[in-house]
This record gives C-alpha cells, sequence and structure tokens, in this order.
C-alpha cells in the first residue's frame, strides 16, 4: 500500500473517530454529576435596598376577567395567545368590528376625547363598541410603606382594566380620594397588560400628576396611552434589572415576553426589618422562584429569609393546568416563604394545592367578586412586618 | 408488476435547468415565498386563520410531516402508477399529492384521533369531552387535545421514516404495496403507541387536577432524573432522534452504519445507534443551556425551567435539520468528490455553522415577521413550527414536484441506476479496516474528546460575545 493510501486511511479514520469521539463525550459527559463542577457559584450582589418597618397591601382589585370561558373563548376566536392585546377589539379599544379586528388608533380614537375626566361616557361608548365589555374587573394594590421613622409612604401598582369596575374599587377602598389628595406618590405598572394597564384613565381621574414608573419594553401604543389618558405628571421608564425606590423598597424590570405581544415587567421587593423579603408583583411572568432567586443574588436582605409574597403569581391564570406548575408546587417548599398572600393570575387550583402541600396561604374573604377563599380578595389586606 | 414509487426518489435524475447555485438559489427564494404565504394563511397570529395557538397549528404541522413521510417512503407513492410520477407536471403532481396529504391528514386527526380514540378510549383526545371537565374552557380543552395527538406525532416522526432508513423496510422489504407499507405502517403505530404509553402518557396524566393514580404513573418516573415532571424531557430526545434519523438518511448517507455488512446487525445498530447519537444530543444541548445560561431552576418558568430547557432542546436541534436538508435537497448533497467520511465530516461542518447562523437570525428577527414573541422563552413561542412548516414545504417540493422548476425530472435509464449502485458500492469499499483506518480511529477519538473539551470551554463566552437577546 502506498504512502499516500495509508495516508487516506489514516485521514478517514481520523474523521470517523473524531465523531466518534465528540458524541461519545457527549453522552458520557453532558448530563453526568461531574459536569456541575464546571458552574460557577452564582455571585451575591448583595445590594442594599435599605429596609423598612412594614408594608400593608390593600388589595383593590384582583379580579381582572369576572368569567374565563369568556375571556378564554375571545382569546381563541381572535386566534390565540400570541394575538396583540391591541388588536382583540375589548374594552376601551372597541372598534365596533367585531372580534379580533381592533387597533388602538381606530379604539382611542373613540374615547380620547373623554379622558380622563368623563369616564363614564368613554366607557358607555366602549361598551358599545367592543367584545365583552361587561367581562372587564382589573387588577390594582395600594401599598403603603412604614419606613423605620414611623413614616408611611403610598404607592399604587396597576390600575386595572374596566373604567367603570375599577372607578367603583378606587371608591370603595377610597383610593380615589388618596389620589386627590396627592397622597399617594407614585404609580407602578407592572406591566403593559389590558388587565393591570388600560384602567389608566381611573386614576387620572383623580390625579393626572402622579408619576408613573413603565417598564422597558412598551409598545407605541402603550406609550401613546399614557399621553392620551390626560397624564400630565413624570413618566420613568425603567430599564431592565433593579431599581431602588425608596429605602427598603425597590422594583425589579424582568426582559421577558408575555402573552398577548407583551413585553416586559416590573415587579417590587421590599426588605421588612428583622423579617426579611417581601415580593409584590402585578403577574409576575417571570415566574415567581425566578423572582426569588434574582432577590438571592442581586439583594441584601434581613435575615437571609424570602418573608413573603403577595400578588399574582401566574401559574394558572385561566385556571389550565401543566405539569411544570406541579414543578412549581413541589419546588416553593426550599424558598420557606412565611407569608403567602396569593390571587388573580395564581389559578384557584394552584393556591389550592398550596394549601394541600401546607404552605402558610393567607385566606380570604371572597367578597366583592373574589371567587374564593384560598385567594386573598377584593378588599382584604395582608401586612408584612 | 407495478412499481408504484419503488426507488423513486433514487431513480430520477433531476436536471438542473441553470448552472451554478442558481436553481438552489431559485428554489430557496420560491419555497420561502410559499412557506411565508401559507404562514399567514394558516398559522399567523395576525393572519387568516391563526392556528399558531400554538398547539393547534403545531400539531397539524407535525402530522402533515408524517402523512407525507408514510406516502413517500413508507407506502412509496402508492397508488400512483409509475407512468404518472414520471410524466404528471410537477404543479399537478404537487397539488394532487399535497391535497391527498391534508386530506389524511384531517381523516386521521379528526377521524381517528379526536372521534375515534377521543370518544371510545382516553377523553384527553378530544376537546368536546375535555370541556365536559369542570373549570375546562373550550380553548384549553382544544390546547390539550391538540397536545396529546402531536406528543403522539413527535413519536411517529422519528419511528415511521427510522423503519425505513435503519430497519431497511425489513422483514417486509420484498413485499410489493401496498401489503408492505402497510405493514411498515403498523409496526411504527404499534411502536409509536407504546412509546407514546411510557413518555407522553404519564405528563397527560397529571395535567388535571387531582393526579389521574390509577390511569398513569404519578409523579413520573423520570421526575429525579430529569428534574421535572413534565413530559418535554422526553419530547427532547424523541426529537433528536427525529432530526438525527434524517441526518443518517442525508448528509451522512447512513456512514458509518453502512460499513457493516451483515444485515441484520446493520439494521439494528443504525435504530439504536440514531438513538444513541440523539441522546448524545439531547444531554450536550441540555448542558449547552446550563454553560451558556447558567444552571436551570426547578419550578420556575421560562428559561430557567428544567422543562423548557428541554423543549428547548428538541428546538436547537431542529435548527440543525433545515440546513442539513437544504443542502440534500438543493445542493445535491454537496460535496460528494471526497471519501464518504470527509463529504460527510465537511457537511456535518457546513450544517453545524448553518444552523448557528440560522438560530441567531431566528431569535434576532423571527418575531418582526412571524408575529411570534421576541425572546427565547416565551410559552406560545415555538420554533420547530415555523422549521417544520418550511420543511414540509421542502418536502413537498421535492418529493412530490421534482424541485420545480429550477430542475427538470428525468428518469434514469436502468444503466445509470447501474451506476449509481456501483458507486455507491465503490464508497463502501473505500473505507478498509486497515492498521491506518484504526490508528486514525484512535487518534481521531482523541481529538473528538479534545475538541469537546474545547467547545465547553469556549460556549459560555462565546455566548457572551454574540448575546443574541437579553438572556431572561
Amino acid at each position: 500500500m502506498s504512502e499516500k493510501l495509508k495516508r487516506r486511511d489514516f485521514l478517514k479514520g481520523a474523521i470517523t473517530g473524531t465523531g466518534i469521539g465528540v458524541l461519545g463525550a457527549m453522552g458520557a459527559y453532558s448530563y453526568s454529576g461531574a459536569r456541575k463542577a464546571l458552574f460557577s457559584k452564582a455571585e451575591r450582589n448583595m445590594t442594599d435596598i435599605g429596609t423598612c418597618k412594614s408594608v400593608k397591601v390593600t388589595n383593590i382589585s384582583e379580579t381582572s376577567w369576572f368569567d374565563n370561558q369568556t375571556l378564554v373563548g375571545d382569546i381563541k376566536g381572535a386566534g390565540g395567545l400570541l394575538v396583540d392585546q391591541y388588536s382583540y377589539n375589548w374594552a376601551p379599544f372597541g372598534n365596533g368590528t367585531g372580534l379580533g379586528k381592533g387597533s388602538y388608533a381606530d379604539g382611542i380614537a373613540m374615547i380620547k376625547q373623554y379622558l380622563p375626566h368623563d369616564l363614564d361616557k368613554a366607557w358607555e361608548i366602549a361598551q358599545a363598541n367592543s367584545v365583552n365589555p361587561d367581562n372587564a374587573g382589573g387588577y390594582s394594590c395600594l401599598l403603603e410603606v412604614e419606613e423605620l421613622d414611623g413614616n408611611k409612604r403610598k404607592f399604587l401598582l396597576d390600575s386595572g382594566w374596566s373604567y367603570k369596575w375599577m372607578d367603583e374599587c378606587f371608591k370603595r377602598e377610597g383610593i380615589d380620594k388618596m389620589l386627590e389628595n396627592r397622597e399617594i406618590e407614585a404609580l407602578f405598572i407592572s406591566h403593559e397588560h389590558f388587565d393591570h394597564y388600560w384602567g389608566l384613565p381611573v386614576t387620572m381621574k383623580y390625579d393626572p400628576t402622579i408619576t408613573i414608573y413603565i417598564p422597558e419594553g412598551f409598545y407605541p401604543e402603550g406609550k401613546q396611552y399614557i399621553k392620551d389618558a390626560g397624564h400630565t405628571g413624570k413618566l420613568i421608564e425603567v430599564k431592565n434589572g433593579l431599581c431602588k425606590q425608596i429605602p427598603g423598597m425597590a422594583s425589579y424590570v424582568f426582559p421577558i415576553p408575555i402573552i398577548c405581544r407583551v413585553y416586559g415587567e416590573q415587579s417590587l421587593y421590599f426588605n421588612i426589618k428583622d423579617k426579611g423579603l417581601v415580593s409584590v408583583t402585578g403577574c409576575c411572568h417571570q415566574g415567581i422562584i425566578r423572582f426569588a432567586e434574582t432577590a438571592y443574588k442581586e439583594i441584601k436582605y434581613e435575615n437571609d429569609q424570602c418573608h413573603g409574597i403577595y400578588g399574582g403569581l401566574h401559574i394558572s391564570p385561566f385556571d389550565d393546568w401543566d405539569p411544570k406548575y406541579d414543578d412549581l408546587v413541589i419546588s416553593l417548599e426550599r424558598y420557606g416563604f412565611e407569608r403567602i398572600g396569593c390571587n388573580h393570575c395564581t389559578g384557584v387550583l394552584c393556591a389550592k394545592k398550596f394549601i394541600s402541600a401546607g404552605y402558610p396561604v393567607i385566606e380570604g374573604t371572597a367578597r366583592f367578586r373574589s371567587k374564593d377563599k384560598a385567594y386573598l380578595g377584593n378588599g382584604d389586606t395582608i401586612t408584612f412586618g | 408488476m407495478e412499481r408504484f414509487g419503488e426507488h423513486y426518489l433514487e431513480e430520477r435524475k433531476l436536471v438542473k435547468r441553470w448552472s451554478g447555485p442558481i436553481p438552489a438559489l431559485v428554489s430557496l427564494l420560491l419555497t420561502l415565498t410559499v412557506f411565508y404565504a401559507t404562514w399567514w394563511i394558516f398559522q399567523d397570529p395576525r393572519g387568516l386563520m391563526r392556528m399558531y395557538t400554538p398547539y393547534i397549528g403545531y400539531m397539524y404541522c407535525r402530522w402533515w410531516l408524517i402523512m407525507m413521510i408514510w406516502m413517500v417512503y413508507i407506502f412509496d407513492f402508492w397508488p400512483f402508477k409509475r407512468k404518472w410520477l414520471e410524466t404528471a407536471h410537477p404543479l399537478v403532481k404537487g397539488t394532487v399529492l399535497t391535497l391527498i396529504s391534508v386530506a389524511i391528514l384531517l381523516a386521521l386527526v379528526k377521524g381517528f384521533f379526536e372521534g375515534f380514540l377521543g370518544n371510545y378510549g382516553l377523553a384527553y383526545f378530544n376537546p368536546e369531552q375535555l370541556e365536559k371537565l369542570d373549570g375546562i374552557t373550550s380553548f384549553f380543552a382544544a390546547e390539550y387535545s391538540a397536545l396529546a395527538i402531536l406528543m403522539f406525532a413527535a413519536i411517529a416522526s422519528w419511528l415511521s421514516p427510522a423503519w425505513v432508513v435503519a430497519m431497511e423496510n425489513a422483514p417486509w422489504n420484498k413485499m410489493p404495496q401496498p401489503a408492505r407499507g402497510f405493514s411498515i405502517l403498523t409496526i411504527t403505530f404499534f411502536l409509536s403507541t407504546i412509546v407514546y404509553f411510557v413518555t407522553m402518557h404519564p405528563h397527560m396524566g397529571i395535567l388535571y387536577h387531582p393526579w389521574q393514580y390509577f390511569t398513569s404513573i404519578a409523579p413520573p418516573y423520570w421526575e429525579k432524573f430529569a428534574d421535572t415532571v413534565s413530559g418535554n424531557f422526553h419530547v427532547s430526545w424523541i426529537m433528536c432522534c427525529t432530526v438525527v434519523v434524517w441526518l443518517v438518511e442525508t448528509i451522512w448517507e447512513r456512514y458509518p452504519f453502512n460499513l457493516i455488512k451483515n444485515n441484520w446487525l446493520r439494521r439494528f445498530a443504525t435504530f439504536f445507534g440514531i438513538i444513541l447519537i440523539a441522546l448524545a444530543m439531547h444531554f450536550f444541548l441540555y448542558f449547552a443551556q446550563e454553560l451558556t445560561w447558567g444552571e436551570a431552576i426547578r419550578g420556575t418558568r421560562r428559561a430557567f425551567s428544567p422543562d423548557w430547557r428541554w423543549l428547548h432542546v428538541g428546538e436547537m436541534a431542529i435548527f440543525f435539520l433545515v440546513p442539513a436538508l437544504f443542502l440534500a435537497f438543493y445542493c445535491d448533497n454537496w460535496p460528494k468528490k471526497f471519501s464518504m467520511p470527509v463529504n460527510v465530516a465537511t457537511r456535518t461542518i457546513v450544517c453545524l455553522v448553518a444552523a448557528v447562523v440560522l438560530y441567531i437570525a431566528y431569535y434576532k428577527t423571527s418575531h418582526l415577521f412571524l408575529g411570534t414573541q421576541k425572546g427565547f422563552s416565551h410559552p406560545q413561542q415555538f420554533p420547530m413550527i415555523p422549521t417544520i412548516w418550511l420543511i414540509n414545504i421542502w418536502l413537498a417540493h421535492h418529493w412530490f414536484m421534482d424541485n420545480w422548476p429550477a430542475w427538470k425530472m428525468v428518469p434514469k435509464t436502468a444503466h445509470e441506476i447501474e451506476a449509481d449502485h456501483n458507486a455507491a458500492r465503490a464508497r463502501i469499499d473505500d473505507i478498509r479496516f486497515t492498521p491506518k483506518f484504526v490508528t486514525g480511529i484512535g487518534a481521531g477519538l482523541a481529538i473528538g474528546v479534545l475538541f469537546y473539551v474545547v467547545t465547553v470551554w469556549a460556549l459560555p463566552g462565546l455566548y457572551e460575545i454574540i448575546d443574541i437577546i437579553p438572556k431572561n
């Protein structure tokens, strides 16, 4: 055999062997326990956000919609969960053309002149032109942060959806007066979803000058709505990551894609003196465990303890289920939360699974159209600290 | 005896109408246009039918792929006569065969799964049965049902072609059509059912509250190993199997399994070799995510949850299949001038690079034109749908339409067919187990392991440099 042939045989063997070697190593090592030695231990930034004495959350409304079948039927009819929320033809942006054929421009043109001073008229028009307007509710809560010196500061998280429903809820909890009296410092919008954000004019009606914090990732329609809703105050677009607000309170923006063409969610952290970390969320699309893990990595908090959670935990918002949600129910134990106030998009089924698993769920009173006592419902309060 | 489409694909000569890369580029442009038009009509959330819910669109997409595999690989185009295949205009053939594939698809999904199985066996195959359950909305009833049906499809899309590619149609390889087709269909469907019951059925069994302990193993047996109770763990390796089957069939030319002379040994080695390669891919692509994004955290959502990471393994694998099929269908499986190992290695490297480029381009831009969401891990973001949709169009174009209009189909003469067989034999005979070859294998093994080590070392840094989109 010539040298050339021998070299060619060697080359063929070497190439074949390389393939086998790569595949063999991939199979043998990639999921072995030994691989974990390569993972760097998470470095903790331990950012000091200060501490506060307590935070009280008043649930203004957690019922974003009143009938799941109706809402999910609309989603199905319009083409599924990826369809742009402004095209569903839901109130207040209905244009009278039917499900899945709406647009922000058409919808706002019909009501803009009434925002925010005549919401009754605006909603009446929206009702006439929208799909299932009476199914709209909304999500919003009041946060009262007590500083270490006893000073109390108030913030709103989200402004709900239906003008009519949210106005009723604001009046029920006295939010209208607080806004009129400028007692509430700022409105944090968790994300651009209809049920958290489209009720913005209700807040504007009582205090158009309020400072608004929105997360990075809003679409152009969402940003335009702030202007169209009559806002005259300061608008702050919070960049992805941690943003300190006041001692013991910080927001965190997660750059995550969300159904109905929404991007990015802002959630809140509180560091309660001698208690630990409290997480308050709108929908928590990033996942409560991701939220807790991010806090662990980024923030220094009391006793290194996850003390409490409040809000929608976005597990089964439409009472749907998936085995990955069971992963959450099984895994949440590791984080040692001491008080859990869940509602909204958590899913009643999930709240019940939490209770069955022995987690410290603070049950509610099921008033004002909240569905079940497993939820911390409308008008209920929870205090951490 | 009528041969129908037996060996039709090997015995057709596709003659380029223009020289150089023009036919490939024309075909790419044409198929991408058809892709986008049909995407808008059927799948796009902004389009006409909006089937990308996502599971309904995904279900039809997966099963359409299998329908074409059944028609071409398992049934050899039966009942269409060879004469018709060779003389009908590609547009006529494409239209007729595509419509038939869709008709069988609808009969299977609506008739067999939803109508028969869903009404008389397993309720979760039928949305109407699910809607009878308390609290289940019609949307999720349809989604759950579609999920179950498409999970079956995932398995069938591996096993159906595997029986032809790996098992070489044995033991029915000498049987005429349609008896051979029905035999293979029966065995692959049977095997798919078994695999479904031990992989996907336990996933469906815990989809409801309370867990269905009496009908499925709950929590599923893979929980500790996979760090999740989700069936996505199986979707991952099964998807890899599907991809590897086609790599073996196209750019790898069944190498190195074709070196085995003993028929049954070769068949089993190929069948199980595909699974082993798929498992290697399955574990490595999971590991690659750990290296770039960090360890998964059980219970969380999106890019950090183990269940999504397993799903993403399958998604990454499919990005590899797209360039492989393009190379095979439109580039005449370039290159062919070297020895088989060198050809195979060159194609593999080309496809790997193309897959990485496609992956980056997809996640950077697809949300701008597909109506999907920006980001890696949106629960409704399924890159497998557009990629398989494109593959389906390529299969219809390549199998049903002979790459028309950039190529013209001319039946090979008996002499050409014989020459092809001789060339194929010669390529195999060219690989000799000489001492140098064996030494080469030894050296190659070391190089392969070293390459793996370097890849593992370099991946985190490379990912940081590329930074496709924010990592949450």
